[in-house]
């Protein structure tokens, strides 16, 4: 049996950046469903966020003197970048379900954790004097998306697969591992029960803490960015031993995916001055987004799309798309900075960018719910932040809350860095002075059960028609804009197909690489959380961040109507028997008072 | 689109004792990639079928593998640019590398290869100053920026000519890999690395084909990292080898003649190597009788060859 | 059709029956051609390991020579033709490259422009000749004779580069070989490396490699093998009675160069193509063409 001080599940920026922390001082081993570098924050793409300031005053003077609260900025922060800018865009960019102790740490984080990677041989993009390069990015008031090209994520995920490499002693990796279920009992979490896909053996993993590092939940919805892995595995299995989840109901869907694929074209291409255009040829962001225009946050950008198309401005036959255009930017711009996004759009759509518009529509992207943690990343039970010993979560599946009801544009993989970070030294500390516990007799019999539930059953569904049914259901009834109506169908969607999960069929019984099964589990787990989303959405009877109720919304002049007063609160979704309970948790506002957000 | 006939290769270690092809027959939609039609499979006719697969847009690197005998990333291939005349799609796993099960391969050995390189920076110099980054200029960064894109998908591994007769050799990805780091200004150990690429297995054994170039699905162009890595090992005098003797003698015999000299070339780049050398003797001896080495004949010389020489002297002495 | 002819080194030294032949045809076929005596060599992409800028410098000096008489240059080997289209891209996509490079023309009077396009006489058998026409010249037709046709890397890769056929599924030699009346042979390895340019580095490999493509060849019926590079032709060829020691088979394969296929087809006389003088017996191929 695999015994380590830590094992750390998922392998993406938070899960090596945490490896590579806790390797200083205990055993660690990185269990993760696919290879490292395959890990989907490799496809993150325009930048990451830290307050370095390295872009030349006269660049960023100018973005400064849009600040327009004042009271809230003390004024002599106004000529460069600041952790204090960055903390406030953080806050307000989230509306203010920040917690904002989760939002100073991150700010403040930032820059040393940049120059680590930089240290590490991270590949960045270069300003004339050899500083790392940075680009304004929506949401953010100075230009501090520190990028590698348009591939950020995948210059970061590299590079700290090479210092795992360099490691490789002290780091073990088991890759293509599945994990199945947490061993936690007495609020003690004592190791994991693991799913080799290379054997099809069960593993039991002995540890004195775990780290869930394992990404977010874009494949429950049908049109999203995301990979094939990102299926909020570990946020489940989480769920299903006692963990509530909180914010669930919190999805960022990403303005400009491609067409139908989802494929994600980098904010960093509106960052670097391309337009959105309607079906009628015309710019329209000035109106949902006076000042910043093509630069606005996500969340807001995503409905001002939504809305053209609701309003019968789309493009396409279908009128149901917008367009991206690059038409205007420089060859030489795009050749450097946006080298990904101009091979993808011809690879996939046939497209060339100089001359012809860029379908897209918006896309599930991020989830910022998750996992509750502390700052330090241990799992929290409750409002009161009972812990459970030895669990950590950390990245995309964890929520701390520094994202709030919405994430801004190149602070994922800050987050995911910081998170991952502050858990594996919090990890490592725990592991330092606690024994292993032992293990129940009974540790793998749920996830035996499970396994052979699916291999045994005769039934008639098929997992990709459910799959499918879901990922339909939680575009159309669940995405960018929601109402009570269409949330109670989607409610019943799922409902209906956690029964019909029961009667799943796979052909596949064999024990080598049986990604039937595989897909089969992924299903059951997205099944499980997606029901969380939808609870926490129906509740919230409020317009905050990312979630929009069409019910308290004012498609005239664009604007949702939050509710501080009632809603200021993060959602706790516990499952309760065959359905959800919902609880709440105070937001920590210290710093910023929630105002308005207009941009 | 019409319909079309997709030869799969099939494997199960646990039933199959040895590979075959399944066929599975359909019209994909317009616009489909080769991996929508392995997923159509898989979900639809065969969840049997396994292959890897994950983020579909060209950067985590899992879905490499051989269309029609070729390495790609199935998910950004479009299959009406693949189809044969006949109406079939061929579909293999990378190649040089065990095959697991149907479309998967093990990596382990792309995996030991890469980390053999010390696939890493290895800085001897402190950053400026502590809360900074070290200072990289643009140019600097081009160096290598190509380089970096690699997403490890081990397509040109798979297609590799010197690695299918030749197991002992890096393989273009990880070479690739030294490269960016020998070229990183921030790394210090670029003479250290070089020492060890120049031995059996390293920079000298890419037989230059260019399949790597060919078929890495990013713009990493390994082979161009290879010859820019014997550059950089030539320039830091580490030319005790065949291959280094190799490029040197031939460009001597160039600048001095405008031309090649067949005889010369082997003689010297070899060194002093009787047994090499002997072991050619006989096909030389061939060749003499068939006239095509004439032994006696003076070297060759290009018209005008001062020109050359010229060039030659200018271009070296410069360097 | 006139082209400026870069023979390449191999062709005006290990294998002049390359350069016989290519000249022995070249009237038949109604081309003209200027042979660039002052043309260095293209660096094979072996002094490109020392010094990338002296090959380009060599290849723009040689462009200049064919430009100097308004013509484009044909080439008969793979190798040659790849090295100098790379050189050429290169020469042709930065005018600050393409002046550096001209500095160390000029001494002796010359300048590139950037106005010289690169082919090689199998390009020039399907776009200039013609295989209509090509077909209308046999005299002596191949007799279904299996040739398996064998195309050198620098030929096909990169595309970027070459762009004159599919890298991974060309069809040039096959429609020529099939307009002389012979029957080309598909097989994996007519895009794979022949491993010449590591005999001396890592003969082993070398060998295997091009054991494995004459091997797979000769397994599918193959009675030659046909190339358009001398250099693929010194390891199939010259080479070919050093490989068993590494493969452990013989194969007795005759290898002939692309013009002296499309030579016997027009009728001329095995001798003066040089089939006499390649390492490997070719009287098996030689009679059953001619014999009929």
């Amino acid at each position: 049996m695999p015994t380590h001080d830590v094992v750390i599940v998922g392998s993406g920026l938070a899960g090596m950046r945490a490896a590579l922390e806790v390797c200083q001082g205990a055993s660690v081993a990185i269990v993760s469903k696919v290879h490292p570098v395959r890990s989907h924050s490799g496809a993150a793409q325009g930048g990451i966020a830290a307050a370095l300031g390295n872009m030349p005053p006269e660049r960023t003077a100018k973005i400064q003197a849009r600040i327009e609260n004042g009271a809230v900025l003390p004024d002599e922060e106004l000529n460069e970048d600041s952790i204090l800018l960055h903390w406030f865009d953080i806050c307000k960019g989230g509306d203010y379900l920040v917690d904002q102790d989760a939002a100073q740490m991150t700010a403040e984080n930032a820059p040393t954790l940049i120059y680590q990677y930089e240290r590490w041989g991270a590949a960045f993009s270069r300003l004339p004097n050899g500083k790392i390069a940075q680009r304004p990015f929506g949401g953010h008031q100075a230009p501090r998306a520190c990028y590698a090209a348009d591939r950020t994520g995948h210059a970061l995920l590299h590079c700290l697969w090479e210092q795992v490499m360099k490691r490789s002693d002290q780091v073990t990796v088991y890759s293509e591992w599945i994990v199945l279920d947490l061993i936690i009992r007495d609020n003690i979490c004592r190791g994991l029960v693991v799913w080799d896909l290379n054997t099809g053996r069960l593993e039991t993993v002995h540890t004195k803490a775990v780290i869930f590092a394992t990404g977010g939940y874009g494949r429950a919805f049908s049109i999203t960015t995301n990979a094939f892995a990102n299926t909020g595995d570990g946020i489940a299995i989480a769920y299903r031993n006692g963990v509530p989840l909180m914010d669930m109901e919190f999805v960022q869907f990403h303005p400009t995916g491609l067409y139908r694929l989802g494929i994600l074209l980098s904010e960093g291409a509106r960052g670097e001055g391309a337009y959105l255009i309607n079906g009628e040829g015309e710019r329209f962001m000035h109106r949902y987004a006076p000042t910043l225009l093509e630069k606005g946050p996500r969340d807001i950008v995503a409905r001002a799309e939504m809305m053209e198309i609701m309003e019968g401005r789309g493009g396409g036959p279908k009128k149901d798309y917008i367009y991206l255009d690059l038409r205007h930017l420089p060859a030489e711009l795009v050749r450097t900075r946006l080298p990904q996004i101009s091979d993808l759009v011809t690879k996939f759509v046939g497209i060339d960018w100089s001359k012809e518009l860029i379908p897209i529509q918006p896309a599930a992207h991020y989830s910022m719910g998750g996992i509750p943690t502390t700052l330090q990343g241990e799992v929290i039970l409750d409002a009161q932040e009972t812990l459970v010993k030895g669990l950590y979560a950390a990245g995309e599946c964890s929520c701390v809350s520094v994202h709030g009801a919405n994430r801004l544009g190149v602070n994922s993989l800050l987050e995911a860095t910081v998170t991952g970070w502050a858990a594996g030294r919090a990890a490592l500390a725990h592991s330092q002075q606690a024994e292993l516990a032992p293990l129940p007799a009974d540790a793998t019999a749920s996830a035996e059960a499970e396994v052979k539930g699916i291999l045994e059953n005769e039934g008639t569904e098929s997992v990709a028609d459910l799959r499918k049914t879901l990922q339909e259901a939680m575009t159309e009834k669940c995405g960018v804009f929601r109402d009570a109506d269409h949330l109670k169908q989607c409610l019943e969607t799922v409902k209906d197909l956690q029964h019909r999960f029961h009667n799943v069929h796979i052909r596949d019984k064999g024990q080598v690489f049986n990604t039937a099964l595989q897909e089969a589990i992924e299903l059951g787990h997205m099944l499980d959380f997606a029901e969380t989303i939808v609870e926490g959405a129906l509740a919230r009877q409020e317009s905050r961040g990312a979630h929009a109720r069409l019910e308290y919304f004012d498609l005239k002049t664009a604007a949702g109507v939050r509710d501080d007063e009632n809603w200021l609160k993060h959602t706790l979704a516990y499952r309760d028997g065959d359905g959800v309970r919902l609880d709440y948790k105070p937001v920590r506002i210290f710093k910023f008072k929630p105002i308005a957000r207009k941009y | 689109m019409a319909d079309i006939r997709f030869q799969v290769h099939r494997f199960n270690p646990e039933t199959d004792e040895k590979p075959y092809y399944q066929e599975y027959q359909f019209t994909p939609l317009e616009g489909s990639t080769v991996l929508d039609c392995l997923n159509y499979i898989k979900w639809h006719l065969d969840d049997t079928l396994a292959y890897r697969m994950s983020c579909r847009s060209a950067i985590c690197g899992s879905c490499a593998m051989r269309v029609n005998g070729h390495a790609k990333l199935v998910c950004q291939t479009q299959v009406k640019n693949v189809v044969r005349p006949d109406g079939t799609v061929r579909i293999d796993p990378v190649g040089n590398m065990p095959v697991l099960k149907d479309l998967i391969a093990d990596m382990h050995g792309f995996w030991t290869k890469m980390q053999a390189v010390k696939p890493y920076l290895m800085p001897t110099q402190p950053p400026p100053s502590a809360n900074q980054e070290y200072l990289q200029l643009p140019e600097a960064f081009r160096l290598f920026e190509e380089e970096a894109t690699c997403i490890m998908c081990g397509a040109c591994v798979s297609d590799c000519t010197s690695l299918e007769s030749d197991k002992q050799f890096l393989g273009p990805a990880a070479l690739a890999k030294a490269y960016r780091f020998s070229a990183d200004t921030r790394d210090g150990r670029r003479h250290e690395r070089l020492e060890e690429l120049i031995e059996r297995g390293g920079m000298w054994d890419c037989v230059r084909c260019n399949e790597c170039v060919q078929t890495c699905p990013k713009t990493v162009a390994p082979m161009e990292a290879i010859l820019k890595l014997r550059q950089m090992a030539l320039k830091e005098r580490l030319t005790d080898s065949i291959g280094a003797r190799h490029v040197t003698v031939f460009t001597d015999i160039v600048g001095r003649r405008g031309i090649l000299d067949e005889r010369e070339l082997p003689v010297r780049s070899l060194g002093f190597n009787p047994v090499k050398l002997l072991g050619m003797a006989p096909v030389a001896l061939q060749s003499v009788l068939k006239g095509k080495i004439r032994p006696l004949e003076p070297p060759h010389k290009v018209k005008g060859v001062e020109d050359v020489q010229r060039i030659h002297r200018e271009m070296e002495d410069g360097s | 059709m006139k082209y400026a002819y870069f023979p390449g080194c191999v062709a005006r030294g290990n294998c002049p029956e390359l350069n016989s032949a290519t000249l022995a045809i070249a009237p038949l076929l109604g081309l003209e051609l200027v042979e660039l005596a002052e043309a260095p060599c293209c660096g094979a992409g072996v002094i490109n390991s020392q010094n990338p800028v002296l090959a380009d410098t060599y290849n723009a000096k040689t462009f200049a020579l064919a430009e100097e008489q308004g013509l484009n240059v044909m080439t008969v080997c793979s190798t040659c033709i790849g090295s100098l289209r790379k050189s050429n891209k290169r020469l042709q996509g930065q005018s600050a490259y393409l002046e550096q490079v001209n500095q160390h023309l000029r001494p002796s009077g010359r300048e590139y422009h950037g106005n010289v396009d690169v082919t090689h006489l199998l390009y020039v058998l399907i776009n200039d000749v013609g295989l209509d026409s090509l077909r209308s010249m046999v005299k002596r037709p191949l007799q279904g004779l299996r040739c398996a046709p064998f195309y050198g890397c620098f030929i096909l890769r990169p595309s970027e580069v070459m762009g004159l056929d599919d890298p991974e599924h060309p069809t040039s030699l096959e429609r020529v070989i099939e307009a002389l009346g012979g029957k080309p042979i598909d097989y994996w390895h007519k895009t794979r490396c022949c491993g010449f340019p590591i005999t001396l580095e890592n003969e082993a490999a070398s060998f295997k490699m091009a054991g494995a493509a004459i091997g797979e060849a000769k397994d599918l019926g193959a009675e030659c093998m046909v190339t358009p590079c001398p250099l693929c032709h010194m390891n199939l060829d010259m080479q070919q009675p050093r490989i068993p020691r590494h493969t452990g088979r013989t194969y007795n394969m005759p290898v002939i160069h692309l013009p002296q296929l499309v030579g016997l087809a027009l009728g001329l006389d095995p001798k003066q193509l040089g089939l006499h003088k390649h390492i490997m017996d070719t009287s098996a191929v030689v009679s059953r063409v001619v014999a009929h």
